[in-house]
């Protein structure tokens, strides 16, 4: 209700906005900004009439034009990295010569650091930022890949090619043992339902990342803290003249590797020793890896628009991708909009903000089966029979993959919109209140169809459903901010209220008569098998929250934070929790290291918070609730058969609460040898309590095998160094190397404890399995009190025997099996010891040089795909790889440290080469750039790319190629783009 | 200034005014119920009754069938290739070296508590109903033989077992009990409630009757020599009689139609676990025995797993000419119309065949070793799911039932009458007196209930009684003679000795 009015109120304003504008009268000035060292041009500089809004940026040549009030005396001219000037305004072209600041890198950097912002110089805690300048560039599947390596601490991991899925994301290591344990993402101050949501947001709106990594840091946002925040800045227009601004590429992806598998003449070779090898010959010469793939078209498109006057800023944009994926029928196109506008009235005291996006997605979708298929068919079966219609064949797993791709119908539909605004008044100078509302609204749709497939006997069957979820925000807050003598406090209250609301409608049927109606008639088929479904739930937070910052003289700083949640889904004993933070910082340079000529700069920290995550539980896990538990048979009722039944739904446990991180942090920010180098250091030691896990428990008494209950504890541990160092800072060379590296490791430490009273013990949990034929209950990693998640326990392989068996330890499965034992395991541990990044960037006259390598150090990988398919007992009705012919193996598989992989890897991630067309006519910037992604990796990983998804289900460093599982494959892009701005 | 510090004022004002009302932290529930609301209509009343019949579904085809079969002379799952290797756990359970840490072994264990704990969800319930339905009584005494039963497949199983009776126990009191006082309180709920229990009907269909109830007590005296040491052949005799003077079910004139999809007509099915396949999933043994290539003779919609076969010994049990051969696919295989079948993978016919000479063989023809069942006849139109209702007790049963137990007893009575109206049925020669031998009656109760999840109960039965050793003998292939019977009962599986450190783990079992 509130929030409705304060939507109505803001689309009031904003179109007073549209009409305002052409109130003033103008007057036009010109000038140009130059190092006063070097008197080189400075491209981007933030030119500003004093007291407004009205400001505008130079171009490449330092240049710039700015109409201004007629009233207007006075400009402010700042730039990163050089101290602010305030130059009158004479009525003649303006030569501004600007001076490097000593402290330069963090001096004007300004970070949010959640319900406000800081300059980089004053934050206690540890926060990282990456702008727009240093993101990745080429192909950008998900928008977080712009900072993929980039920033330590931040583990970004994309799981193969595919155009639809989301990378995995973990800052600071592993938080949960159940549960979402993505960091949140804030839009312009707006947290994100789910983390998922964030690919849905177009890379080229994003202007800057600010990553809260430490536990003092993320305790603003208490309860939904523990996994890290990602704070992410729309681009926002400024007031001047309108400049419109085009970012786009165009390029094509291929599949970055194959697996080696046999071909045709080399296949009809290996089963010649077959009596029955002439039947498989079907006249095909298929490679089914390459019948799948393609050379895939992607292109991004952003126009921008931006200006304003008077106390009034707008910015709107356009964007457009399509991103095809490298295998047949998968897709991803996405068009979206984005309108920021900000109007300042009654002496700038008030402040509205108003943020609308709307983003469409539509999403082409493949079945995963298709990546065991491949592998299963001869490559003597065609794809096509002469007649252009597919070749049909099945077996246990084996159907024509490319007819599988490019008959059934998976689109997804996504809608995403955000709606933002924001009021702020100044009381007093010191003095700020607003309020803030915000709703987003995703809806997701998915429609398929499935058709009959030739020799398969299976019916056809279309299935849509529909979910939405939707959310509505709102916050007051107060800001204090004063200075006295060479103090500076400034505080922050917030009272905030969220409300999340997921439904969910689906119907599907099958046995269609009229296949190419697909699934728009739903209710056309069996009517036996028409099912439908759907489902509401709803829960809220409640939050009271509040900072202190206080500073001396910009040499010592204390923040402390405090912030009280609620949450409608703990029970009556927890449903507030308490998230306190403190921190504390020196700055050196002008005390101690006042001589020291060396340092520019020098800045220790130390911070402690509590920080909560309740993702692992279901809105309504506290409470008894009685829901359907199948259908029963009552033969006395003829008209209605199969009621349900009603049973609880689940083992209530009222004691519920939060998982609770408890973090320390200590770290160092310098800036050295005339700023030349410069870097921060962070290393910490987080203990997370309460974790939330489905134990098992006796039934009976309890009505169900596992309780989510809050038992047993894990600790993450972890070092990480982040450098900038300026190698090369000439009049025409520049070359700039910055580079992160980071050591993290996590301990599940304790799985016991108890509930109501009852002991809850977990001694050794298996977590992922083997996946094959023959491989069904076989776990390969476990969850261990004292051991990493997703411990490996492996029996070691040692060799063959004379007859091609496998031995472990010296022994074969079979003479184990004989002696009442099974092989001797071991525990391994898969994590990396160490994931880091190096990017490098060069300037020289109006080009520009960059490539960014990343890696992963002692990763393992379990390469279950080799697993099933490296095995000569395949033949002749499946293909094998080549090396299953001559590695002497005869025997089927058996899980081993055989197949855990070393996939330490170093990738070069992204290159780049740009020209900038310098006084092209009507156009203030014009670059124009080849890029490329993913131009080699180095590795010992025999699987496709050892980037495989390793921390988002139990399935974790786990490749495999079966039952639906499937790595879809990386890729490799090459891209042409342009960055232009218009006069 | 004034006049901003008097806004400052009504702003925070306002602000606290507000802020108590919205502290409010309320559940909303939308799609499901909370108790306060519910088990209002006779209709809400019967959906709160049937969960305890649901965990049920997971008998006929699944973890406590895979258990009693596999372990026992008339079902193997060989590895053929590597398929159905599985870590090594359908050659343990036919080799009798059974771990607690076997999954089926834990979700047996899982399916029958559910059961208990389902009942005792359901009898709490009724407990604290405000308006009780009119035959609450009966309920009751419904529900507790249905738990009995559920007891006495956990005693069955796994020999030494908790009795939570109560939905309200404390888990930290929840002790294992010794297999002869779990038998003692099956007993006495039985004898109880057994008499109170409806007769059939439709409405009873699917439930606990009094004829179902009368089965399970003759079963239970019928292993008492097993669960006690002392037998109660008589008691056993007497409970199966109540059924079969009851008049109420007669001989199905083909055997066969006991298990068609559409066998909820049978006359001589007593206790029944209903199967629908869009409504009630969980009989899935189509899928588990038939080869990948059978799709095309019962026009299934997908490809069933190619596993659980006959032993070659079980299967030449049976003559030719015994209706209840036609159990068994063998041989070529066919299309619906008719067309033998190849298999595309190794391009040989697909012959069922007879022998299943080793445990675990990698040749392409092993594929196609073994009788496989088509008792429940696979439904068209199916992948698993299928409509067949899960026979558990038949009339057939208390035929034999009553048999045995006259003749252990020592007095025949019409034992040879019982055991030739099964015989005349299957369409075998009759048996003379001389014919009614104990290894006779088991051999005749294993084609009669073939893979209908009794033979691990009778060889042990008949080894305890005879002290011959069916269940712990050699068998063929690659069965070694058990160390000693402790492999009588299966072990408590391992995740269950972690969530509850008070039970006790079987004896010759390690952790």
């Amino acid at each position: 209700m509130k929030l409705r009015n304060l939507l109505k109120s803001s689309c009031f304003v904003l179109l007073c906005f549209f009409v305002l504008p052409a109130l003033a009268q103008n007057k036009s000035i010109t000038g140009k900004v130059t190092d006063s060292k070097d008197g080189s041009p400075l491209p981007g500089v933030s030119i500003t009439v004093k007291g407004t809004s009205i400001g505008t940026n130079t171009d490449t040549n330092g240049a710039f034009t700015l109409s201004v009030p007629a009233t207007a005396s006075t400009l402010v001219v700042t730039y990163v990295g050089y101290n602010k000037q305030e130059i009158a305004i004479t009525g003649a072209p303006l030569t501004i010569k600007l001076e490097a600041n000593a402290t330069a890198l963090n001096e004007v950097i300004v970070v949010g650091v959640g319900y406000g912002t800081q300059r980089k110089k004053d934050v206690t805690g540890a926060v990282s930022n990456v702008a727009s300048k240093d993101f990745n560039q080429g192909v950008v599947i998900n928008p977080v890949s712009q900072i993929q390596g980039k920033v330590a601490g931040l583990v970004i991991t994309q799981g193969g090619g595919d155009p639809n899925t989301s990378a995995t994301i973990r800052l600071r290591g592993q938080t949960s043992i159940s549960g979402n344990q993505s960091p949140l993402f804030v839009v312009d101050g707006i947290a994100l339902d789910d983390p998922g949501q964030f690919q849905n947001i177009p890379p080229g709106d994003i202007d800057s990342y600010d990553i809260l990594k430490d536990a003092s840091a993320t305790a603003i946002y208490g309860s939904r803290g523990a996994n890290g925040v990602i704070i992410v800045n729309t681009k926002k227009g400024r007031a001047g003249k309108a400049t419109v601004d085009y970012n786009g590429y165009a390029g094509i992806e291929k599949q970055s590797k194959y697996y080696d598998l046999l071909s045709t003449s080399e296949y009809k070779q290996a089963i010649s020793t077959f009596s029955n090898a002439a039947t498989f010959d079907k006249g095909g010469n298929t490679d089914w890896q390459k019948a799948v793939s393609r050379t895939a078209h992607t292109e991004s498109n952003n126009v921008a628009i931006s200006g304003g006057t008077n106390g009034f800023s707008y910015r709107a944009s356009v964007n457009y991708q399509d991103q095809q994926g490298v295998i047949l029928n998968s897709d991803k196109k996405q068009l979206g909009l984005r309108f920021n506008a900000e109007q300042k009235a009654l002496d700038n005291k008030l402040d509205i903000n108003v943020g609308i996006s709307n983003v469409a997605t539509t999403r082409k979708t493949i079945d995963y089966n298709i990546f065991e298929y491949i592998f299963n068919s001869p490559p003597t079966y065609p794809v096509k029979n002469a007649d252009g219609s597919y070749y049909a064949f099945t077996d246990f797993a084996q159907a024509n993959a490319v007819s599988h791709l490019e008959r059934p119908y998976n689109q997804t539909y996504e809608y995403l919109t955000l709606i933002n605004g924001s009021v702020d008044y100044s009381l007093l100078p010191s003095l700020k209140v607003g309020v803030t509302g915000s709703t987003s609204r995703n809806n997701v749709q998915t429609h398929s169809f499935y058709p009959v497939f030739d020799v398969e006997n299976n019916v056809n069957s279309a299935t849509d459903n529909n979910y939405n979820t939707n959310s509505y925000k709102g916050n007051i807050h107060i800001n204090y901010n004063k200075s006295f003598n060479k103090h500076s406090v400034s505080a922050t209250a917030v009272y905030e209220y969220n409300d999340f609301i997921n439904s969910n409608f689906g119907a599907n049927g099958q046995q269609y008569l009229v296949p190419e109606n697909l699934d728009n008639n739903l209710g056309g088929g069996n009517a036996l098998f028409n099912t439908i479904n759907s489902y509401k739930e709803e829960y809220k937070i409640i939050s009271f929250l509040g900072r202190v910052n206080y500073n001396y003289d910009g040499r010592f700083y204390v923040t402390a934070s405090f912030r009280r949640d609620g949450s409608s889904k703990f029970g009556a004993n927890h449903t507030w929790g308490n998230f306190p933070s403190v921190d504390v910082a020196f700055r050196l340079k002008r005390d101690l290291l006042n001589n020291v000529d060396w340092i520019n700069d020098l800045k220790l920290r130390a911070g402690f918070g509590i920080v909560g995550n309740s993702d692992a539980i279901g809105p309504y896990s506290s409470i008894v609730l009685y829901g359907p538990t199948g259908k029963y048979y009552d033969k006395s009722n003829a008209s209605f058969p199969y009621p349900n039944s009603y049973a609880p739904a689940q083992n209530a446990n009222p004691d519920l609460r939060w998982e609770e991180r408890h973090g320390k942090n200590i770290g160092i920010d310098f800036s050295l040898f005339n700023d030349r180098l410069s870097g921060d250091i962070n290393y910490y030691s987080d203990n997370t309590k309460n974790l939330l896990y489905d134990y098992t428990v006796p039934t009976p008494p309890f009505i169900y095998s596992s309780i989510k209950a809050n038992v047993g504890t894990l600790s993450n541990k972890g070092l990480e160094i982040a450098l900038t160092g300026q190698a090369v800072r000439g009049e025409n060379l520049n070359w700039t190397v910055s580079g992160q590296i980071t050591f993290s490791k996590t301990r599940i430490t304790n799985l016991s404890g108890t509930y109501a009273g009852y002991q809850l013990t977990a001694t050794q949990i298996p977590l992922g399995y083997a996946q094959g034929r023959g491989l069904s209950s076989t776990p390969l990693t476990y969850l261990k009190p004292g051991y990493s998640p997703f411990e490996f326990y492996l029996p070691h392989y040692t060799g063959v025997d004379a007859s091609g068996n496998q031995l472990f330890d010296g022994k074969t499965v079979a003479q184990y099996t004989a002696a009442g034992s099974s092989p001797p395991s071991y525990y391994i541990d898969p994590s990396p010891k160490f994931n880091y990044g190096v990017s490098n960037n060069f300037t020289y006259h109006s080009w520009s040089l960059s490539f960014f390598l990343r890696g992963v150090y002692g990763q393992k990988i379990f390469n279950n795909t080799l697993l099933d398919y490296e095995t000569i007992t395949r033949l002749p009705g499946n293909n094998v790889t080549k090396e299953a012919l001559t590695n002497g193996v005869k025997d089927g598989p058996v899980q081993s440290d055989r197949w855990l992989e070393g996939a330490s890897y170093l990738r070069l991630d992204n290159a780049s080469l740009g020209y900038n067309f310098k006084n092209v006519k009507g156009f203030s910037n014009f670059r124009v750039y080849l890029a490329g992604n993913n131009l080699f990796v180095i590795t010992k990983y025999r699987g496709i790319d050892p980037e495989v998804t390793v921390a988002d289900n139990n399935q974790s460093y786990i490749d495999s190629s079966y039952g639906g599982s499937g790595y879809y494959p990386k890729t490799r892009s090459f891209i042409i783009g342009a960055n232009i701005t218009l006069k | 200034m004034k006049k901003n510090l008097l806004k400052a004022f009504l702003v925070l004002l306002m602000t606290a005014t507000l802020l108590p009302a919205c502290t409010k932290l309320d559940k909303n529930v939308y799609n499901q119920v909370i108790e306060p609301n519910f088990f209002k209509t006779p209709a809400q009343i019967a959906a709160a009754l049937a969960p305890a019949y649901n965990p049920l579904t997971q008998f006929p085809a699944n973890n406590v069938f895979q258990l009693n079969e596999v372990s026992s002379d008339e079902m193997i799952v060989p590895t053929r290739g590597n398929d159905w290797y599985d870590g090594g756990k359908w050659q343990a359970l036919w080799t009798h070296a059974f771990r607690p840490d076997i999954d089926n072994v834990n979700g047996g264990w899982s399916d029958i508590s559910n059961g208990i704990t389902k009942c005792n969800f359901v009898l709490n319930l009724l407990n604290t109903l405000q308006t009780k339905p009119a035959n609450s009584d009966q309920i009751a005494a419904e529900i507790k033989v249905l738990r009995a039963f559920y007891f006495f497949e956990f005693m069955d199983i796994y020999g030494n077992v908790p009795i939570v009776s109560d939905y309200n126990t404390d888990p930290a009191k929840v002790v294992t009990v010794p297999r002869k006082d779990v038998y003692a309180f099956i007993e006495g709920e039985l004898t109880t409630n057994v008499p109170l229990l409806a007769d059939k009907s439709d409405a009873t269909y699917g439930h606990m009757n009094k004829w179902g109830g009368y089965m399970l007590l003759a079963k239970l005296y019928l292993n008492a020599q097993v669960y006690t040491g002392t037998a109660q052949w008589t008691k056993a005799a007497d409970a199966a009689d109540m059924v079969i003077k009851s008049g109420k079910y007669s001989l199905q004139p083909n055997f066969l139609d006991n298990f068609i999809v559409n066998n909820e007509n049978s006359v001589e099915n007593i206790f029944v676990v209903p199967f629908d396949n869009i409504n009630i999933p969980n009989n899935s043994i189509e899928m588990y025995t038939l080869n990948y290539n059978n799709i095309s003779t019962y026009n299934l919609t997908s490809q069933p797993y190619n596993g659980f076969c006959a032993p070659t010994a079980f299967y030449r049990s049976f003559t030719a000419t015994d209706a209840r051969t036609k159990m068994w696919a063998i041989g070529q295989q066919y299309s619906s119309a008719g067309a033998p079948l190849t298999d595309p993978a190794t391009q040989l016919k697909v012959i069922f065949s007879p022998y299943v000479k080793e445990l675990s063989n990698p040749a392409d023809s092993f594929k196609f070793a073994g009788a496989r069942s088509i008792k429940y006849a696979p439904q068209a139109g199916t992948a698993g799911n299928t409509s067949n209702d899960g026979v558990i007790f038949r009339l057939a049963d208390a035929y034999m039932m009553k048999a045995e137990a006259e003749i252990r007893a020592g007095s025949p009575g019409d034992a040879l009458t019982l055991v030739n109206a099964i015989r005349t049925r299957a369409g075998v020669p009759l048996w003379t007196s001389a014919d009614l031998t104990m290894p006779n009656l088991l051999a005749e109760r294993g084609r009669e209930f073939a893979w209908e999840g009794w033979r691990r109960n009778d060889l042990i039965r008949f080894e305890v009684a005879d002290g011959i050793k069916y269940f712990t003998g050699l068998r063929n292939p690659a069965k070694p003679q058990d160390a000693d019977t402790h492999t009588f009962i299966f072990p408590v599986p391992s995740p269950q000795l972690i969530s509850n450190p008070k039970l006790v783990q079987n004896p010759g079992y390690g952790q």
